[in-house]
């Protein structure tokens, strides 16, 4: 075998700057973590009192946590389920030989390029229930305005709705890439056998997408579980009542506004738990049904 | 490498620039138009002490500024002075990091010349722990032009629960309105509520005579306020606008002829309306006894581990804005009340009340009231915490559309009080009796 380093530590010192930032940054943090949700501390961290599993315990026992937990898998099955339903559909849109092209793909892929907090902003205004645009529209079509702040369901959706939308971008990325992959020929072929546009679609297109399909449902699985923090905590805060507290959102409130460590702790212990199993169960049954060329 | 030599050029520059001289970081949490108002007063600070540069640095949210402070005190490596809004009273007294104000103040300055309720709310055992800056209370605001559209007394606004509930119903029945009232802060309000008809939140005289351990918003006086208010939203009359200032917006646009909301909004309410404002006393719930409107706002806090000097050149930074021009300018311009008593005579003398009745309100308000145990403020072990859960109580309780509102208040209201009170032990296991 041909040595491609002239020095065997070479590779080493090239990895070290990313296997720092791994340890530092997630490693470090993740001990303790763990370490932490065995234990009670107060704000200022001056005190702390080993509780063993007392924090798992009253997160299990608790109502609001298990709500949250509720309100979390429905979020991210809506928000996986319509985000990549929505965004294969325009994407094999988006893969046509279209006049403007490009201007649609731009507009469609942008949301991905907004932060949080911008979308967030968005959305909040568009619902606004004093000043919203679309409570206007409503009023315009005679229909009383919805006050989505204090109505739960309505919340939850619009929530769904944004997250979604944000999401749209990175998703349609990846399945035109995906599409490109799709050989021409195959799809040829079938329309000279006759077959329609829907069946050409779910019989060639999406097998054939598969492979990027199972990449975006972890993707989006994780971005649901994980990252729409910045989205409820300009929209909603939560609420109304404990509507929209999904776990990363109660995670944040019991650490950082609450102060209360260990429980929050115990939170991302439980957190990483769950999708950690998700993940792993997604390889396990998902992935014999992904078609690799 | 050049880049760098730049850089550490440059920093060496200011730093030599600032050799000699005191600095003093102050958080804050002081967003809009307050900002400006903050900065100002510290300029005209650092002006008049040459030797002392007072920074000052916005760092988010009341609750992110806490979160930033106990991190920094965590690092090692805390700021000089903090804003803490009141709910945080006794997570700082208990939080071993702070320098109570009574150990470094000038033990001649007259802190009888504060007006009484902010200091009552901020004397913890006899004593003063943090310097009062920015103090409020709640007050009722009404759009005028609304109310005489719908053929209100615009003299005579409501007074009573009952009152509202009348003049809301004619406000959205002649249609000049989708809604008749919102408030800022629903959790704060039903705390004020109770000081304001003389009952104790929670045991222990609100937590001054010992730690609270126990609850009572869930007794009848507090259920009858929450059945009144689920009365009003099924009436329409009254639309929930969110948990702090997101309700002026409603307010604003015309969407409400009414609001509860702080004092420190009654510039910026101003400012932005484009109809005459109004302001009046709280309403009152009928046959319920009087206490008094309670304090809120924030209070500045002294951190530990700096020198003597340091603390010298806060006491005069402290010192500096309680000075009548200051403390007046702060008023004037936020709707927060002047925190000196002779702040209040200059106002007054300058003719400022008379062509700024809503900045009155609140005085007359918070100085008719009733002195009382009840209405000196609560102090609770993890208050965020409880905030948090009588905001969702409240924000459940509007949502009920069924016939009985007593029971469903009832019902909320103890799940709420269950909740809390687990807060209250953990918290009291915490740091003890």
């Amino acid at each position: 075998m041909q040595r491609r380093f002239p020095n065997r530590w070479m590779p080493y010192l090239l990895l070290l700057p990313s296997l720092v930032v791994v340890v530092v940054f997630l490693v470090i943090p993740s001990i303790q973590s763990v370490y932490l949700s065995f234990f009670r501390m107060s704000p200022f961290g001056d005190k702390m009192f080993f509780v063993q599993w007392q924090n798992f315990q009253n997160l299990l026992t608790s109502k609001d946590y298990l709500g949250s937990l509720w309100v979390t898998l429905v979020f991210a099955v809506c928000v996986v389920g319509l985000g990549l339903s929505l965004s294969m559909l325009l994407a094999v849109l988006l893969n046509q030989k279209l006049r403007g092209l490009y201007f649609y793909r731009t507009l469609l892929i942008w949301t991905y390029a907004l932060s949080p907090a911008v979308a967030g902003v968005i959305w909040a205004l568009i619902f606004s229930p004093s000043s919203g645009p679309f409570n206007y529209f409503l009023k315009l079509l005679n229909i009383s305005p919805i006050n989505w702040m204090t109505t739960p369901s309505v919340a939850v959706l619009i929530i769904i709705l944004a997250a979604t939308w944000k999401m749209l971008g990175y998703n349609i990325i990846f399945f035109l890439a995906g599409l490109q992959a799709v050989p021409v020929e195959l799809l040829e072929a079938a329309s000279i056998d006759g077959a329609t546009a829907v069946r050409k679609f779910f019989r060639i297109t999406v097998p054939l997408l598969s492979p990027t399909t199972f990449f975006l449902l972890i993707m989006n699985m994780l971005y649901a579980f994980f990252q729409v923090f910045g989205l409820i905590d300009v929209m909603t805060k939560g609420g109304p009542g404990n509507a929209t507290e999904v776990l990363v959102y109660k995670l944040y409130k019991d650490g950082f506004v609450h102060f209360n460590t260990g429980l929050a702790a115990a939170q991302s212990v439980l957190l990483f738990v769950f999708v950690a199993v998700l993940t792993v169960f997604q390889f396990r049954f998902t992935e014999k049904k992904v078609f690799y060329s | 490498m050049k880049k760098l030599i730049i850089a550490l050029l440059v920093c060496g520059l200011v730093f030599g620039l600032g050799f000699g001289k005191i600095t003093l970081n102050f958080w804050h949490a002081m967003s809009g138009s307050r900002l400006g108002t903050v900065e100002a007063i510290v300029n005209a600070f650092n002006e008049a002490n040459p030797g002392i540069e007072v920074v000052p640095q916005f760092t988010g949210s009341y609750a992110e500024t806490l979160t930033k402070a106990i991190a920094s005190v965590r690092a090692g490596n805390p700021p000089h002075i903090v804003q803490v809004y009141e709910v945080g009273l006794q997570t700082m007294l208990d939080s071993n990091a702070i320098v109570p104000l009574y150990e470094f103040a000038d033990p001649d300055y007259d802190f009888g010349g504060i007006i009484a309720p902010i200091l009552d709310y901020y004397t913890v055992n006899g004593k003063l722990y943090s310097m009062p800056f920015n103090s409020s209370t709640a007050i009722l605001y009404f759009n005028k032009e609304l109310f005489e559209k719908a053929g209100l007394d615009t003299t005579n606004p409501p007074g009573t629960f009952a009152e509202i509930m009348e003049a809301g119903k004619k406000l959205v029945d002649s249609g000049v309105c989708a809604g008749g009232i919102s408030f800022g802060w629903p959790a704060w309000i039903f705390e004020q509520m109770h000081s304001y008809h003389g009952f104790f939140y929670s045991n222990n005289e609100n937590g001054r005579t010992g730690r609270s351990t126990e609850v009572f918003f869930n007794q009848p006086f507090g259920v009858d306020v929450m059945a009144e208010w689920i009365r009003w939203a099924q009436a329409g009359v009254f639309l929930y606008g969110g948990r702090e200032y997101d309700a002026n917006q409603a307010f604003l646009t015309g969407q409400i002829a009414m609001l509860i909301q702080s004092t420190s909004s009654v510039g910026s309410i101003e400012a932005k309306a484009n109809f005459p404002v109004g302001t009046t006393f709280l309403p009152r719930l009928e046959g319920y006894p009087r206490g008094n409107s309670v304090i809120g706002g924030a209070t500045l806090w002294t951190m530990k581990g700096h020198s003597d000097e340091e603390y010298d050149a806060i006491w005069k930074f402290y010192e500096f804005l309680t000075r009548t021009d200051m403390s007046t300018k702060w008023h004037k311009e936020t709707g927060y009340f002047p925190s000196t008593n002779d702040g209040v005579k200059k106002l007054m003398n300058e003719g400022w009340f008379s062509t700024n009745p809503n900045h009155l309100t609140a005085f007359l308000q918070i100085l008719s009231g009733q002195k009382m145990p009840e209405s000196q403020g609560v102090v609770l072990g993890n208050f965020v915490t409880i905030r948090d859960i009588v905001d969702s109580a409240v924000e459940t309780a509007v949502q009920y559309k069924g016939s009985d509102p007593e029971k469903e208040a009832q019902r909320i209201l103890d799940e709420a009080a269950a909740k809390t009170n687990q807060v209250l032990k953990d918290y009291v296991m915490m740091f003890g009796e």
